[in-house]
């Protein structure tokens, strides 16, 4: 008993004890000094940031300040850290791995901030999705599309597919195809197709209509016929073209024919057989 | 009711209009209805199709026809209302691109004068203080683009007439606006002159006494290869314009010499 009791004497009175003490000591204003610091930070930041980022920025100041003072009282107390820090980075690559999709991300947005393909305002096409950029953020850029809704695309996928912007350049072409009956003369029709042009004063002078003959279709002539407009009148040309090349064919009698199917029988192509039926003689029963 | 001789031989000025009269303006394919009633304005136009009639000549009459009865239709509300119409011609907002009937070759160290008729708006304003309504374009001319790609270049307005070499070749409208412009071509190589792109936004306006509407002469210089030129204005009315008087200051000022691209910008 009196060895114990002489054991726990000497203990109190030696190095080690002096050294818990500390470490307490430390653990104590540790905890103190992290709260302090996590919520003068909040008080500072809570007009300037979100609610969200907030709570981050609260809870990983005040866990590194905890964090920090323990990982030195550990220290007092005679531990070997070494041990410690290698069991962390052990941690620190499952995290990476974790995060891989994310570290792309971040790594894909600055490429494109610094590349700057498009820009807030630009109206951009990725896959089959079309909208206005709202915000391009770090991890992902923000769309809102045409009929108003919210799309969110991750800066990878930019990365790595093909984005086109649809208001870099200050005009755009329109590729009108028509399709003309056989019988028609294509001369005249090229004709028709430059005055119906050459009057819309939406549709540029220059650079001029380009007309291509697409080839013999099915059941028509397919006639390309390109027109560009000021990209901001890109829709009201469109539709107006169109309009208006349908009533100068109708004017000037040109057929936009319907599909063809042109039926023979057998190898030679003798008429039809056609049996007239009156509509009294119809059997009522 | 049509009295359709004008008093000037001008179409701008100023026009005292009573309440509820409505005064027409055919002024080339343009069609004008002014209303003036107590505290409101009404301004109908419309522009004819057929770009032939009313080619040289002008008319005005009061009319039983309504502005609203035409195609375009505005309503302006005023606090009060004196009935004093003040219509000014201006040039055009863009820049006018021009073609010759057939392209000229210009050699080195040559020189050329051709006039050029580029197309007028109405600027309509009311009251003492000049409180400007609307500008109507009298006729509307095709958009088209002047640059050296379609990615780089600026918006024109494509003139609906050739650019003449003689004076005498070019129809004289009151609706449209003469300018004499000199190129000249001091670079080494021949200058092929396909389409000139005349800056109307720098020009100031002037009529003569004929009722012509002019701008001052604009020389282009080309003193390097390519189709950029040096552009300088003169500030005195042209001297093919006899009694000229200024109706309108430019609508963007330069100062001095100021380099455009004046010339072809061609690409397929």
């Amino acid at each position: 008993m009196n060895e114990l009791w002489t054991e726990i004497v000497n203990f109190i009175s030696g190095e080690k004890m002096w050294s818990i003490i500390r470490a307490t000591i430390l653990v104590f204003i540790g905890f103190a000094l992290a709260k302090l610091v996590s919520s003068s930070i909040n008080k500072l930041l809570v007009k300037k940031t979100d609610t969200h980022r907030m709570m981050i920025i609260k809870r990983g100041s005040y866990y590194l300040i905890v964090i920090l003072f323990l990982i030195s009282a550990l220290h007092e107390l005679g531990f070997n850290l070494g041990v410690l820090l290698g069991a962390a980075g052990i941690f620190t690559v499952a995290i990476g791995f974790a995060s891989q999709t994310s570290a792309s991300n971040l790594i894909s947005g600055l490429f494109l901030m610094g590349e700057r393909p498009f820009t807030v305002g630009d109206i951009i096409r990725v896959g089959t999705t079309t909208g206005e950029v709202l915000s391009v953020d770090l991890l992902s850029v923000k769309l809102r599309t045409f009929d108003n809704l919210f799309v969110r695309i991750p800066n990878e996928s930019l990365i790595k597919s093909e984005v086109t912007t649809l208001t870099r350049f200050p005009i755009r072409r329109i590729d009108v195809l028509v399709g003309v009956a056989y019988k028609e003369d294509l001369k005249q029709i090229r004709e028709v197709l430059d005055e119906v042009a050459d009057k819309n004063p939406l549709c540029l002078e220059e650079p001029k209509p380009l007309y291509i003959f697409r080839g013999f279709g099915e059941s028509s002539l397919d006639i390309q016929y390109s027109v560009w407009a000021k990209r901001e009148n890109f829709l009201d040309l469109k539709n107006s073209i169109y309009e208006e090349i349908k009533n100068a064919f109708d004017s000037r009698g040109i057929e936009i024919p319907f599909p063809h199917r042109t039926i023979y029988t057998g190898s030679v192509t003798a008429p039809f057989p056609i049996k007239k039926v009156d509509n009294n003689s119809t059997d009522t029963d | 009711m049509n009295d359709t001789t004008p008093s000037t031989s001008f179409w701008w000025g100023q026009y005292n209009l009573s309440s509820n009269q409505n005064k027409k303006w055919c002024i080339g394919p343009l069609a004008l209805i002014v209303r003036c009633l107590n505290g409101e304005w009404q301004v109908g136009y419309e522009r004819q199709e057929n770009t032939e009639v009313c080619e040289s000549s002008w008319s005005t009459s009061d009319t039983d026809q309504p502005p609203e009865s035409l195609e375009e239709y505005a309503r302006y509300i005023f606090r009060e209302t004196t009935g004093l119409l003040t219509i000014t011609p201006q040039l055009a907002d863009r820049a006018v691109v021009t073609r010759p009937l057939s392209p000229f070759s210009l050699i080195a160290g040559e020189e050329a004068t051709i006039y050029i008729s580029s197309p007028i708006w109405l600027s309509l304003s009311v009251g003492q203080s000049n409180k400007k309504l609307d500008e109507i374009g009298i006729q509307r001319p095709s958009d088209t683009w002047f640059g050296p790609s379609p990615r780089e270049g600026e918006l024109c307005y494509a003139s609906s007439t050739h650019c003449r070499l003689s004076l005498d070749e070019l129809p004289l409208r009151t609706h449209r606006a003469i300018t004499p412009l000199v190129i000249q071509n001091q670079a080494d190589s021949t200058l092929l002159v396909e389409r000139i792109n005349l800056p109307a936004p720098m020009l100031p306006l002037f009529s003569s006494d004929d009722g012509q509407l002019w701008t001052p002469k604009v020389t282009l210089t080309r003193e390097k290869d390519g189709d950029m030129a040096a552009l300088i204005i003169d500030t005195l009315p042209p001297e093919e314009a006899t009694g000229a008087t200024q109706l309108n200051k430019p609508r963007k000022s330069t100062s001095g010499s100021v380099l455009i691209r004046a010339f072809n910008a061609v690409f397929s």
